[in-house]
C-alpha cells in the first residue's frame, strides 16, 4: 500500500514507544520522589505543580508510582508474551514440517480444546483457585496466548513448504534443516513480528483489565493494573487517580498498535517492487 | 484478410495520455495515443508486457485505477457527443455496456464467485432495462446457445468455479454480447487458455463479429494472433503507438524499427538439426511411469522414453496433459507409483535422502515461474552461489567467481548481480535461474515452461541463450512446453502427450508430419494462427 | 455438506470433553480443601476437633469429595448431563438456576453489543473503503488505531462519569433494565467496531480491485451496485470476525458489568473468585466454553450455507 504512511506510522510508534519506555526506565531519577512514601495529609490531591497528576488515597505521588508500575507492567508483559511466541514458533514449526503426523494431529486437537477457553474466563479460574496475583495472570497469558502463534506459524510453514522457493531448494540438493531455517522460518519471522506487537498491546489492555477487576498485582507495589483497582472507589469523586496509569496504558498500547501496522505495510518483500 | 469495405469511423481515440502515480514519483505509461476504429473492422493493438496496452483498454471504459492520471484524451463515439477523459466526473451511462463492452484475461477471474451465470445475466439485463422478469430465462438461454453451449439451463445454474476457462469466457462474450454493444474491447481474450480452447473462443469471437458487425479491438502480445484476426494493426511499444496499418502491411513489411525486431523474435532460428546425436549413450531412460492423485485417472499412465547425452527432447502437450508431473517425478518432487526412472543405468525412482539431494549435481530443473522459484531475500549472486556452497564446491573465493562467471554467461552484468529477486525483470530472473541451475554443471536440464511465462522478445532471447549454453557445455535439456513454436525451433525430438501418455515421437523438423489425431489437434490450433 | 458439519460437530464434542477433563483438574490441583473452606466460613471455628472433624467428613461426603478421582469426575459428568452444576458453595442455591438466570442479561447485553458493532462496522468500512485515500479515510484509520489502544474500562468509566454523574442522564443502579442497557452496550460497540471497520475496509478493498467487479462495471452496472457485488464476497470474513466477537464479548463483558453493575454472568464470576466458589466458578467455564462451541458451529454453518466454493470443496473431497 501505501509505504511512506506505513514508515510515518512505524516511526511515530518507535519514537512514542521508545519515549515511554525511557520515562518508565528512568524513573527514579525523573521523579526522585518514593513511589510507596504516604503522606496522608496530601491525599486525593487534584494535579498541581508538586503533583503533576495529582496524590492517591494515600497520599502518594501518582505519577511517580505511575512510572514506578511501568516497569513491572512492560517487563512482566514483555516476558510472557516472549515466552508465547518462542513457544508457539517452535511447535507451530514442528507441526508444519510434520504435517498430518500424530505430533501434529495431538497439537491442532490441544489448540482447539485451548481456544474453546476465552483468556478471560482462563485467567479467572486460574486467580480463583491458585489465588490473585500478576504472575498467575501471567502464567495464564503463556498457558493460553502461544496458540495464535503456533496456528500462524504452522500455516506459513505449511504455505511455504508448497511454495516454489522451496520445491528449487529441495532440486538443488538442500538439506532439510538448511530448507527449514533459510526458506521456512524467514518467511513466518514477518508476519509472526506482526503479530507479536499486536498481541503485545493486547496482553497490556488484558492485564490491564483484569488488573482492574482486582485479580492482578496486589497493593501496595505500584504496577498499572493494581493502580487502576486502587483508583476505581475514588474515580467517580477524584476522576484523577486513574488519569496517570490509564494515559501511560492508552499511549504504550498506541505505539505497538502503530509498530504493528507500520511493520505489516513493509512485510512483504514484493509489496515495495510491485510495479502497476 | 481485407479492409472491411465500409469504413464508416466507429471510435476515436485522441490525445490520449495517462501516467500512473507511484510512490510519490509519477511514471507515464501513454504518451499522445490517437486511433481510431471503424465499423465492423477487427483492430489489434499488439504490445509486449508494460507497453501501455492494457492501460488503453481501461481508459476507453473509465475503468483505471485510482493511482492513474489522464492527463490529456478525447473519446469520440460515433453520433455521441465526446467524451473527455481528463474530467474527473463522466457519465458513463449508455456507454459501458451498451456502446462499448469488454471481455478480460482471464475470464474465470471477471466473474463474481458468490453468484451464479444466472444471476450475472439478471443483473446485467435488468441494469439497462433490456428484458422483463420473465425474458431473462429465455434471452441468456439465447445467448448462451449462440456461444455453444448445448446446455444453457446447467450453465445458467453452475457458479464460475464450476466451468473451465474457456467456458467462462464463452459465458462472457455471452454477457457483453446480449447487451448489443456496437465495440468490443478484448484484452488478451484467449490467452489464458491452452491452445484448443483459444481456438474455439476465437472461432466464436470472429463469426460473431461477422454476423453483428462489431467492431473489435483486439489486444494482444501475439503476433500470430493478431495477424490471423485483424484488419488493421497498431504497434505499441513504451506508450507510444510506433506504426498502424493494414495487417499485412505492417507484419510484412514493417517500417519501426521496434516492430522489425519484434517479427524477428517470433522466427526462432535452430541449429537442432546438426548436433543431433541419436547414437550416444542414453542418459535418462523412463519406463512405463505411473503417477496418480487421488482416485481419478491417473496423470501420468505409462509413460517411457529415453534421453541421450547432448540431446534436446521437447515434450509437447495441453495444460493438465501430465507434463510437469513428468518432470517433478524425474527430480524427485513427486514419487511415482510404479515405473522406473534410471540415470546413467541407475534406478533412481525412489531415490530419497542422501542419495536424492546428490542427484541435484546430475539432473537440474527450471520452473515456470521463475521469480517464485528465486528465495526473495537473496541476491542473483548469493542465489547462484548456495547450490555451490551446499555441495561444498571450491573454496568461497571460487565459489564467488564462479557464480560471476555464470551470471556474465547468462548476461545478468554489474550491479544487477547484487539485486534481489523483487528489484529484477521477469526476463532477468529466469537467466538467474538458469545460471543457478547450471552451477552444479548437470547433465540434464528440465526446462518445465520456462519461456511461456515471458514476453515474445525475451522468449526469443531465453531461447538463444539455451541454445548458446547448450554447445557450450553439452548438456542434455528435456524441453517441457504447450508452445509449437517453441519446442520446433528448438528441438531435436518432440514427444507428444496427450492424457498421462506419449502418443507419438517425432523430429523436431518433421513435426507437420504426425499422424496421431491430437498431434494434428495441437498443430491445426497453432498453424491456424499461424499460417497467414 | 452434511458430512463436513458432521465432522465439525464431533469434534466440538471432543474439544468439550477434554476442555471439562481440564477444568476438572484444575479444581483438584487447587490448593486447599473445599469443605474446610466452607466449614471455616459457616460455622464458628470448631471448639471441639472431633465435631469438626465429623462435620467436615459429612460434608465432604454430601460434596462427593471422598471418593476416587475418578469416580469424582464420572459423578461430576453424571450431575453436568442432568443439567446440575452443582450447589454455590456461598449462597447454598443451585448454580445451574442461578446461571440460567444471569445468562439472559448476558447475552442481551452481547447481542445488542454485537448489533451496534456490526453497524457502526459495516457503515464506517465500507464507507471508507470506497472514499479511500481521501481524509476521512485517514480520520476513520487514526480513531481506529486510537480507539483500539484505549482499556475497555477507562471508556466505559469516563462515559459513566459525564453520563451518569455529570449530566444525569443514565442511571446507576444493579438491575437488568431495558433503560439501562444501552449505555454499556454501546460501550461495547464502539470498542469492538475497529476491527470490524478494519476487516470490512481491508477486504472490500481487496474485492473492488478484483477483475469481476471491472467486469461488472464494463457491463454498465453502476458503482452501487459493484459495492454490492463486492460485498456478496467481503461477507464471510465479517461473519468469522462477529463470531469471535460475540465469544468474547459473552466472556469479555466481565469487566463492562462490572463497571456498569450489570448483573450479568460476569458478575456471577467475579463473586465466585471472592468467594472461592468453586462450583460456581466451575459452572460459569463450562457454560463459557459451550457458547463459545456453539458460535463456531454456527459460523462454521453459516459459512457453508454463504459460500458455493465449499461445496465444491467437499465434492472435491468426496472424490479423493
Amino acid at each position: 500500500m501505501n509505504s511512506r504512511r506505513a514508515s510515518y506510522t512505524l516511526g511515530f510508534g518507535v519514537a512514542l514507544l521508545a519515549l515511554l519506555a525511557g520515562s518508565v526506565l528512568a524513573a527514579s531519577w525523573l521523579s526522585p520522589n518514593d513511589p510507596l512514601a504516604m503522606n496522608v495529609g496530601a491525599r486525593l490531591q487534584q494535579p498541581s505543580m508538586e503533583h503533576w497528576l495529582g496524590t492517591d488515597r494515600f497520599g502518594r505521588d501518582i505519577l511517580t508510582r505511575t512510572l514506578h508500575g511501568g516497569q513491572t507492567t512492560l517487563i512482566s508483559c514483555g516476558l510472557a508474551l516472549l515466552s508465547a511466541v518462542l513457544i508457539g514458533l517452535l511447535l507451530g514449526a514442528l507441526a508444519g514440517m510434520f504435517h498430518g503426523s500424530l505430533f501434529d494431529i495431538a497439537l491442532m486437537r490441544i489448540i482447539d480444546v485451548l481456544l474453546a477457553f476465552p483468556f478471560m474466563v482462563f485467567a479467572m479460574v486460574i486467580a480463583a483457585l491458585f489465588g490473585t496475583s500478576l504472575f498467575h495472570l501471567l502464567l495464564a497469558v503463556v498457558v493460553v496466548w502461544w496458540v495464535g502463534f503456533a496456528r500462524l506459524t504452522r500455516s506459513l510453514v505449511l504455505q511455504a513448504k508448497n511454495s516454489t522457493t522451496v520445491d528449487a531448494a529441495r532440486v538443488l540438493g538442500t538439506s532439510k534443516s538448511v530448507i527449514l531455517f533459510r526458506e521456512l522460518l524467514p518467511q513466518a519471522f514477518g508476519p509472526v513480528l506482526v503479530l507479536a506487537t499486536f498481541e503485545l498491546g493486547n496482553l497490556i489492555l488484558a492485564i490491564a483489565a483484569l488488573s482492574f477487576l482486582g485479580l492482578g498485582s496486589q497493593p501496595p507495589s505500584p504496577e498499572w493494573g493494581s493502580m487502576l483497582a486502587d483508583g476505581r472507589a475514588h474515580f467517580m469523586t477524584s476522576p484523577h487517580v486513574l488519569l496517570g496509569p490509564a494515559l501511560w496504558i492508552i499511549l504504550t498500547v498506541l505505539a505497538f498498535n502503530c509498530i504493528g501496522e507500520g511493520l505489516r505495510d513493509r512485510i512483504d518483500p514484493y509489496e515495495k517492487a510491485r510495479i502497476g | 484478410m481485407k479492409i472491411a469495405e465500409d469504413l464508416k469511423e466507429k471510435l476515436r481515440i485522441e490525445r490520449l495520455e495517462v501516467a500512473y502515480r507511484q510512490e510519490g514519483a509519477i511514471q507515464t505509461a501513454l504518451k499522445s495515443v490517437d486511433f481510431t476504429l471503424h465499423q465492423g473492422e477487427i483492430l489489434s493493438l499488439l504490445g509486449e508486457s508494460g507497453s501501455g496496452k492494457s492501460t488503453i483498454a481501461k481508459a476507453l471504459l473509465g475503468l483505471l485505477s485510482p493511482s492513474a492520471i489522464v492527463r490529456s484524451g478525447i473519446l469520440s463515439l460515433s453520433g455521441q457527443t465526446p467524451i473527455d477523459l481528463s474530467q474527473p466526473s463522466k457519465n458513463w451511462n449508455g456507454i459501458r455496456g451498451r456502446e462499448i463492452a469488454m471481455l478480460f484475461q482471464d475470464a474465470r477471474l471477471a466473474l463474481n464467485p458468490m453468484m451464479k451465470i444466472r444471476d450475472h445475466f439478471r443483473e446485467t439485463l435488468l441494469a439497462h432495462r433490456l428484458a422483463s422478469k420473465e425474458q431473462i430465462r429465455s434471452i441468456s438461454e439465447q445467448g448462451l446457445a449462440r456461444l455453444g453451449f448445448s446446455d444453457p439451463s446447467t450453465v445458467l445454474n453452475a457458479y464460475p468455479h464450476e466451468l473451465s476457462g474457456g467456458m467462462c469466457q464463452r459465458v462472457c462474450l455471452a454477457l457483453t454480447l446480449c447487451l448489443r454493444p456496437q465495440v468490443l474491447i478484448a484484452d488478451e481474450p484467449t490467452s489464458a487458455l491452452d491452445t484448443v480452447n483459444q481456438r474455439e473462443v476465437l472461432d466464436l469471437l470472429q463469426s460473431l463479429q461477422r454476423e453483428l458487425g462489431l467492431s473489435v479491438l483486439l489486444i494482444t502480445h501475439d503476433i500470430a494472433l493478431a495477424e490471423a484476426l485483424s484488419h488493421r494493426v497498431l504497434v505499441l511499444n513504451e506508450g507510444h503507438i510506433v506504426e498502424s496499418g493494414p495487417t499485412s502491411q505492417v507484419l510484412r513489411e514493417p517500417s519501426h524499427d521496434y516492430t522489425r525486431r519484434l517479427l524477428s523474435s517470433r522466427n526462432l532460428t535452430s541449429d537442432a538439426e546438426a548436433s543431433s546425436s541419436p547414437d550416444a549413450a542414453s542418459l535418462l531412460e523412463i519406463q512405463e511411469l505411473v503417477k496418480a492423485y487421488g482416485s481419478g485417472r491417473p496423470t501420468l499412465s505409462g509413460v517411457s522414453m529415453r534421453l541421450h547425452a547432448g540431446e534436446i527432447i521437447g515434450v509437447l502437450g495441453q495444460s493438465g496433459c501430465g507434463k510437469s508431473t513428468l518432470a517433478r517425478c524425474v527430480v524427485g518432487l513427486e514419487q511415482a507409483e510404479s515405473g522406473s526412472i534410471r540415470f546413467q543405468g541407475q534406478d533412481i525412482t525412489y531415490a530419497k535422502g542422501t542419495a536424492r539431494r546428490r542427484l541435484a549435481r546430475q539432473i537440474q530443473l527450471v520452473f515456470q515461474d521463475a521469480r517464485a522459484s528465486l528465495n526473495p531475500r537473496f541476491s542473483a549472486l548469493e542465489l547462484v552461489q548456495t547450490p555451490l556452497h551446499t555441495f561444498r564446491v571450491g573454496d568461497r573465493k571460487e565459489r564467488l567467481e564462479r557464480a560471476r562467471y555464470l551470471l556474465e554467461e547468462v548476461g545478468i552484468t554489474g550491479a544487477a548481480q547484487h539485486r534481489r529477486p523483487p528489484q529484477l525483470s521477469t526476463g532477468q530472473c529466469q537467466r538467474v535461474a538458469i545460471a543457478r541451475a547450471l552451477a552444479l554443471q548437470p547433465e540434464v536440464l528440465i526446462c518445465d515452461e520456462a519461456v511461456s511465462a515471458l514476453d515474445m522478445s525475451v522468449q526469443a532471447q531465453i531461447l538463444e541463450l539455451l541454445q548458446r549454453l547448450h554447445r557450450q557445455f553439452g548438456f542434455s535439456i528435456l524441453m517441457i512446453s504447450h508452445d509449437v513454436r517453441v519446442l520446433r525451433a528448438f528441438c531435436h525430438r518432440i514427444a507428444v502427450m496427450h492424457e498421462g501418455r506419449f502418443v507419438e515421437f517425432l523430429q523436431g523438423n518433421r513435426l507437420s508430419s504426425g499422424e496421431h489425431a491430437h498431434t494434428r489437434l495441437l498443430l491445426h490450433g497453432a498453424e491456424e494462427l499461424e499460417s497467414l | 455438506m452434511g458430512r463436513r458439519l458432521l465432522i465439525t460437530v464431533l469434534q466440538m464434542l471432543i474439544t468439550v470433553f477434554v476442555a471439562s477433563l481440564v477444568l476438572f483438574a484444575l479444581i483438584r490441583l487447587a490448593p486447599g480443601d473445599p469443605a474446610k473452606l466452607l466449614i471455616g466460613r459457616t460455622m464458628e471455628i470448631a471448639w471441639d476437633a472431633a465435631a469438626y472433624e465429623t462435620t467436615l467428613n459429612e460434608l465432604r461426603e454430601e460434596m462427593g469429595l471422598n471418593g476416587s478421582v475418578f469416580s469424582q469426575y464420572v459423578s461430576w459428568i453424571g450431575s453436568l448431563l442432568q443439567l446440575d452444576l452443582g450447589t454455590s458453595f456461598y449462597t447454598d442455591r443451585s448454580v445451574a438456576a442461578e446461571i440460567g438466570e444471569r445468562l439472559p442479561s448476558t447475552l442481551l447485553l452481547a447481542g445488542t453489543a454485537l448489533i451496534i458493532q456490526t453497524v457502526i462496522g459495516l457503515l464506517v468500512g465500507i464507507l471508507s473503503a470506497v472514499h479511500s485515500g481521501t481524509w476521512f479515510d485517514t480520520v476513520v484509520r487514526l480513531l481506529c488505531v486510537g480507539l483500539a489502544s484505549v482499556p475497555g474500562f477507562v471508556i466505559g468509566l469516563v462515559l459513566l462519569l459525564v453520563l451518569a454523574v455529570q449530566m444525569g442522564v443514565y442511571e446507576i443502579s444493579s438491575q437488568a433494565a431495558l433503560s439501562r442497557l444501552w449505555l454499556p452496550a454501546l460501550t461495547m460497540g464502539l470498542l469492538g467496531a475497529p476491527q470490524v471497520v478494519r476487516v470490512v475496509r481491508a477486504n472490500l478493498l481487496s474485492e473492488l480491485g478484483q477483475v469481476y467487479i471491472q467486469s461488472a462495471l464494463s457491463r454498465g452496472l453502476g458503482s452501487t451496485r459493484a459495492v454490492w457485488h463486492a460485498m456478496r464476497n467481503v461477507l464471510l470474513p465479517t461473519i468469522t470476525l462477529m463470531g469471535l466477537s460475540f465469544t468474547s464479548y459473552i466472556s469479555g463483558a466481565v469487566v463492562i458489568e462490572s463497571v456498569f453493575a450489570w448483573p450479568g454472568l460476569g458478575e456471577y464470576a467475579l463473586n465466585g473468585i471472592l468467594h472461592k466458589d468453586y462450583p460456581a466458578l466451575q459452572g460459569y467455564a463450562l457454560v463459557m466454553v459451550l457458547s463459545v462451541v456453539v458460535i463456531h458451529l454456527m459460523v462454521e454453518a453459516l459459512y457453508v450455507w454463504l459460500d458455493p466454493r465449499m461445496m465444491r470443496r467437499k465434492k472435491e473431497a468426496a472424490h479423493e
